[in-house]
């Protein structure tokens, strides 16, 4: 138990929740505005791809996320477009926008850099490692908390302003109200559609954000379909967490903690493959017993899922 | 004369998208530096240049007709089953292991087989629709958790228990099916098996389920309104259900045809990696749900992959530009959905965003 449950585990628990957390952001901030995105998963692997490019092009790490950024912007842009002005079902454009992104990404993979699976530079930068003065010679904290890059820490911080912002601010009750009720938000003079596509497009900002973070946050590589259903984990974070950037961020803390404690489970003697199912039925688990009845159910209803 | 107008309408849409992905295509091919012309025929060759290419092509398609009708049927209910590959995985297991220890003539335990496959997928597509009926948790998701832990559990399976022992020890699979339980081989030589009879003839019977029975028509009025259909008695938690149960058992039979016809063993990722399933659900977007549509889809998308693989065999450029042609034709259905959406409201004038 003891070298199970160590420092480092924590640290990595951190480090593998920030992706999640900031595509599952983007998820809430889509799903309260009534668009529910199942195209995360695919916003997040153009991200990192593009990251990637980037990074390739300029040779400089803040101007490859800025790069990611704009391009994850257009594809979400197709997806508000498509969703909102063509009035298509937002889980069907979703979906199709996944297999555009392993489809576009494999392909650019191949015609950039003419490698197949996957794209390694030893030369190439990857994000820095941030140690936080004071924090870092805590001894088990400074383990734990210090030492991740700058996305990590943004991640925490877009959480306390996100939280800050839907709540506290009369735009984002503005935003909220364009969820819960468009008809009655437009009858106020709300604009809907340049909500919907101000979230939907932030979205692809925090999706660039936790595809950078894949590709350029530990090892400076991408491989063909990295996110590996990072994306999709994300979308049951946005709705475990109900939409709310604490409870999404608690969701997030749970499903690193689950795939940190699979890794590390690896080690021993168990079959790697009850362990790697392990985050998955945590998250059954989860929904079972976090499910929402009120919120969840209207954003479903409005988005056209299950019903 | 109504009808007929309506289908030809129902044709112009995909010929439309097939257009644009092509499009697409070709603009991902300049990009490469590759001639459309000679690429598009090398790709045309790949799926239907000779006898052999075009029965590869259909014997591919096999797998995808079955998960897209399963797909379809669900969609036409209203739910989003995307449990396909895990539901595949399970068949495609459960088909494996029958067939290897169940005793009995070979034509026995070959149906048995597939019967096994079906009522595995089945079972585990009814536990996520059990799981939203009883307890309100979302299909979507669960459906897509559940293929993850079936995907581990089928490679957990062949890489201990069910390991085949005997031959080249680093791969995880079952021992080799005997040959009398193999489906039969339409043609000599050929790739295509009994597996695509089974899936033309699936795709039949369920377009004349949903056409001309009652609990069909109970299942599309599901989906297409459901407060009307609610409110004319339809039984809401028992047709989701029913559509839940055919559903995963038609992406079991595909795992069991794949088993049975192709692989003649359970081999692990063999299933997921081709993404048979997510094709399939691509097919049903692609013919909106339309069961004997999905399989003219499933062979259109099965042609344009075998295509893809021919013409990397034989050009530069990398067979990736299938599937780009393949999610752009996608995304433009969905926006093609959103057309007919648009026209609808110009006429009511309405401005309210109500998605």
């Amino acid at each position: 138990m003891q070298q199970l449950f160590d420092a480092a585990m924590f640290g990595s628990t951190l480090r593998i929740m920030t992706p999640i957390l900031l595509a599952a952001l983007g998820g809430a901030l889509c799903s309260r505005v009534g668009l529910f995105n199942v195209g995360l998963e695919g916003l997040v692997l153009i991200g990192a791809f593009s990251a990637i490019v980037g990074n390739y092009l300029f040779g400089n790490v803040l101007l490859a996320v800025i790069f990611s950024i704009v391009i994850v912007m257009l594809f979400s842009a197709l997806f508000a477009f498509i969703s909102i002005n063509l009035k298509a079902n937002a889980i069907v454009v979703g979906i199709s926008l996944n297999f555009l992104a392993t489809g576009l990404t494999t392909f650019a993979l191949r015609a950039i850099f003419d490698v197949k699976g996957a794209y390694y530079d030893k030369d190439m930068v990857g994000l820095p490692k941030w140690d936080i003065p004071l924090i870092k010679d805590i001894p088990w904290v400074g383990d734990v908390i210090s030492g991740h890059s700058p996305l990590v820490y943004l991640g925490i911080i877009i959480v306390i302003a996100l939280q800050f912002y839907l709540f506290k601010s009369v735009s984002g009750f503005r935003l909220r109200s364009v969820g819960e009720n468009p008809v009655a938000a437009q009858s106020i003079g709300i604009k809907v559609r340049g909500i919907q596509y101000g979230a939907v497009l932030m979205c692809g900002v925090l999706c660039a954000l936790a595809g950078a973070q894949l590709s350029l946050g530990q090892v400076t590589m991408f491989t063909e379909g990295m996110t590996a259903g990072r994306g999709f984990i994300a979308l049951v974070a946005t709705m475990l967490g109900q939409a709310n950037p604490l409870g999404v961020m608690g969701s997030s803390v749970l499903f690193g903690f689950m795939e940190a404690l699979s890794i590390r489970l690896q080690g021993f003697t168990l079959p790697t493959h009850f362990t790697m199912m392990l985050p998955y039925i945590v998250t059954l688990v989860a929904m079972f017993f976090f499910k929402d009845r009120t919120y969840a159910q209207d954003a479903l209803k409005a988005g056209g899922s299950s019903r | 004369m109504n009808r007929v107008k309506e289908s030809l309408r129902g044709l112009v849409q995909p010929l439309l998208a097939v257009f644009i992905g092509l499009l697409a295509g070709a603009v991902a091919i300049l990009v490469v530096g590759g001639s459309v012309v000679d690429t598009y025929a090398e790709m045309w060759k790949g799926a239907f240049g000779n006898f052999y290419f075009f029965t590869n092509t259909l014997a591919r398609s096999t797998p995808i007709i079955l998960a897209g009708l399963g797909v379809a049927l669900a969609f036409r209910a209203g739910f989003f089953n995307m449990g396909a590959e895990g539901q595949m995985v399970l068949g495609g297991l459960s088909a494996a292991l029958t067939a290897l220890y169940l005793p009995g003539p070979g034509w026995f335990v070959c149906i048995a087989a597939i019967v096994a496959g079906i009522i595995a997928g089945g079972v585990w597509s009814l536990f996520a629709g059990w799981l939203d009926a009883r307890f309100g948790m979302n299909l979507l998701i669960t459906t897509l958790l559940l293929n993850y832990i079936a995907i581990y559990f089928g490679g957990y399976m062949v890489s201990y228990p069910f390991k085949d022992r005997t031959g080249s020890a680093a791969m995880a699979q079952t021992p080799m099916i005997d040959q009398s339980v193999w489906l039969p081989k339409l043609f000599q030589g050929m790739g295509l098996h009994a597996g695509f009879i089974i899936a033309i003839v699936a795709a039949i019977l369920i377009y004349w389920f949903t056409h001309k029975t009652v609990t069909g028509y109970e299942i599309r009025m599901l989906g297409s309104n459901p407060s009307f259909a609610t409110y004319g008695g339809v039984r809401r938690i028992r047709m989701m259900m029913l559509s839940m149960i055919i559903s995963g058992g038609l992406a079991g039979l595909a795992g069991a045809g794949e088993v049975l016809g192709t692989q003649y063993r359970f081999l692990d990722g063999s299933l997921s990696s081709a993404s048979y399933a997510w094709s399939g659900i691509m097919a049903t977007l692609l013919a909106r749900s339309h069961p004997l549509g999905t399989a003219v889809a499933a062979i259109l998308l099965a042609a344009l992959q075998t295509g893809a693989m021919g013409m990397e065999r034989n050009t530069d450029v990398p067979l990736e530009v299938g599937s780009v042609i393949q999610a752009v034709l996608t995304l433009f259905v969905s926006a093609q959905i959103g057309y007919s959406f648009l026209k609808r409201r110009k006429e009511k004038k309405s401005n309210a965003t109500t998605v």
